[in-house]
């Protein structure tokens, strides 16, 4: 409905602001920040770009020329109405952007005799091409492309007749007795563009991006020559989506038992994409251990759209492979470079995840890519609300903390291996002690879990101490209340219990992220496991129990 | 006897490196910091604060350090050293 208006609103230039504001029902401003903000300052600002020249046909008031001059763009505006001019002088020259602003009083069809060919970066024109005739609309096409630089963009913004008959009825019906007042008012009416995507591919332009406003009737269209996109390679990524297949649960099965061992399940690097990503979607980096580009995917799949960037982490996840120097900047930055990410998207901003902050080192990435590296949250469901926020982080995203289920959680993945490791050599020589050893290990763990906060000491390895105690007051309070043992037995089951106790302690607790140098523990196991053996040989031979 | 010597040599280094990151310690030059914050960005304990008047991070909470290194790596200052 934009344009029905237009030639009435024309005669009076201060009111023409306020009063497209209200026929486009608001949207307009929304819909020219959007042009200002996608085409004239690509990136986040942590490169140095140079300067975008603009030209605006029909540039009204100037409301998208000054958004676009305060963003750091040269902006030529034409437009063939002297009274819209003044109001946009008057609009610049209070901003004080004269320098960035040239106005001019011309028709579009006298472009080509003023400016030289290739002398802009972007074109745009938002509600003009409407009031053309068609064969006005051809010329300016043919002159737009001309003076379009390499590279450059033809943005048009213009009321278009809906496709669909539903819609297109439903247009008219709302048009009619708009168009009768404009006809009264003005003596004149507007041309509803029927087939503007047809006329951009005649004169030569390829369609990038369409979007639709107020329903489908103003619709934004981004062109480029189409001759260049076609010189262009085209290139096709990889879609991901969150699925749960027999491949899925069998390469979980796999993980959950023997994830210490290697090869772990990989992922091919490269770029992939969730949902449908545009040119200003974000770019998401992550390593290559297929358990974590899936939990990802499961976590943002159908909620935003992105593109993914895998990066080679020999198949390990971020934060033990960043540790364990696996994934660095230079993993990072080969994927950036190979991936040819640059390619699809408009921005320079990496979004990493804050768990490899220990081994990839952001100010490489940032000087040999110029691209800005971010630190998104530590988990991936916080992504969704990380990226709606503008990509600002709570602190509950940003620390770790080991809640009561992720502790639940980890005793079972670890008993799974650990209890396979220590229960089968048990169940082939030690048959009649296996279900007393398994309820203990379970026990131990699950109570472990529980109370690991409270429990003093920083490290597993400590606070592996008090529940050495724990377990030995309860075998006392079983020997003493319920069933007492033989001098031997209780020994034996001493011995055990501290053995376990501290392998559990130790083990468990480096499965969090919340503890210093996992490494430290294995030699203090080793030990204290061989000191324990020792006394359960050496203290019956000296009792004579044996 | 060349195995049993890298046994005994590996097991040695083995202790060398756990007492190292047993020791490790966090330590900050506040009059380096230029109040970037990459280390409050990426500290996963919640061991730095930024403090905004002062332009400066705050460091607290020692004890609670994993000595991880995420802040020495990405401060641009140089700032912050983990050192025995």
């Amino acid at each position: 409905m934009a344009t029905v208006f237009m030639k009435w609103l024309e005669t009076t230039p201060g009111g023409y602001d306020r009063g497209i504001q209200l026929l486009t029902l608001g949207r307009l401003t929304p819909l020219k920040e959007r042009i200002a903000a996608d085409y004239v300052r690509p990136g986040d600002g942590s490169t140095e770009l140079a300067e975008v020249r603009v030209l605006e046909i029909g540039c009204g008031t100037g409301t998208l020329a000054l958004m676009m001059a305060q963003r750091g763009a040269t902006v030529v505006g034409i437009d063939s109405s002297p009274l819209m001019l003044a109001e946009a002088r008057r609009k610049v020259a209070a901003e004080r952007l004269d320098d960035r602003v040239t106005l001019m009083e011309m028709d579009a069809s006298l472009l080509t005799d003023h400016f030289a060919p290739d002398s802009f970066d972007v074109i745009v024109a938002t509600l003009v091409f409407s009031e053309l005739s068609e064969d006005e609309r051809r010329f300016v096409l043919d002159e737009c492309r001309t003076l379009l630089a390499p590279g450059g963009r033809l943005i048009v913004a213009d009321e278009v007749v809906p496709d669909g008959l539903g819609a297109r009825l439903l247009f008219y019906v709302v048009r009619l007795p708009l168009a009768l007042v404009t006809w009264l008012l003005t003596r004149t009416t507007t041309h509803p563009l029927p087939r503007l995507p047809q006329e951009l591919a005649a004169a030569g332009f390829r369609a990038e991006s369409v979007a639709s406003f107020l329903g489908t009737s103003l619709q934004l269209f981004v062109a480029r020559s189409a001759a260049e996109v076609e010189a262009a390679p085209v290139r096709q990524f990889p879609r991901l989506r969150h699925r749960v297949t027999l491949r899925t649960l069998l390469t979980d099965l796999w993980a959950l038992f023997f994830r210490i061992i290697p090869p772990y399940p990989k992922v091919r690097p490269g770029l992939y994409t969730v949902g449908q990503p545009g040119p200003d979607s974000p770019v998401l980096v992550t390593g290559n251990f297929d358990l974590t580009v899936r939990r990802l995917v499961q976590a943002i799949d159908g909620r935003v759209d992105t593109w993914l960037l895998v990066a080679d982490s020999a198949g390990i996840n971020v934060w033990c492979a960043a540790g364990g120097g696996y994934f660095t900047a230079e993993k990072v930055i080969s994927a950036v470079k190979s991936s040819h990410v640059a390619e699809v998207v408009r921005h320079h901003a990496l979004i990493l995840p804050q768990l490899c902050a220990n081994g990839v080192d952001g100010w490489r990435i940032r000087r040999e890519t110029g691209w800005g590296v971010h630190w998104g949250p530590v988990r991936a469901r916080d992504l969704p609300a990380y990226l709606a926020a503008g990509r600002v982080k709570t602190d509950a995203m940003r620390w770790v903390r080991f809640p009561l289920k992720d502790r639940l959680e980890m005793v079972t993945v670890t008993l799974g291996f650990y209890g396979l490791l220590i229960l089968l050599p048990v169940l082939i020589f030690w048959r009649g002690l296996f279900w007393p050893i398994t309820a203990s290990l379970v026990g131990l763990s699950y109570f472990y879990a529980v109370v690991h906060p409270w429990l003093p000491g920083r490290d597993g390895l400590l606070k592996s101490i008090p529940l050495t105690l724990i377990a030995l007051a309860g075998l006392l309070a079983y020997t003493w209340l319920w069933n007492p043992l033989p001098l031997p037995r209780l020994f034996n089951w001493t011995v055990g219990l501290i053995g376990l106790s501290v392998f559990t302690g130790a083990e468990l607790q480096g499965m969090s992220p919340l503890m210093r140098g996992e490494q430290a523990n294995w030699g203090w196991e080793a030990t204290i496991g061989a000191i324990l053996g020792l006394i359960y040989w050496l203290v019956p031979l000296a009792l004579g129990w044996r | 006897m060349p195995e049993k010597l890298s046994f005994w040599s590996s097991l040695a280094e083995h202790w060398r490196i756990a007492r190292t990151l047993r020791g490790l310690q966090i330590h900050f030059y506040p009059e380096k910091c230029t109040g970037v914050w990459q280390c409050y960005e990426v500290c996963p304990i919640g061991c730095w604060t930024p403090d905004r008047e002062a332009r400066k991070a705050i460091f607290h909470d020692g004890y609670r350090c994993i000595a991880c290194g995420a802040c020495v790596l990405q401060c641009p200052e140089g700032a912050i050293e983990l050192t025995v």
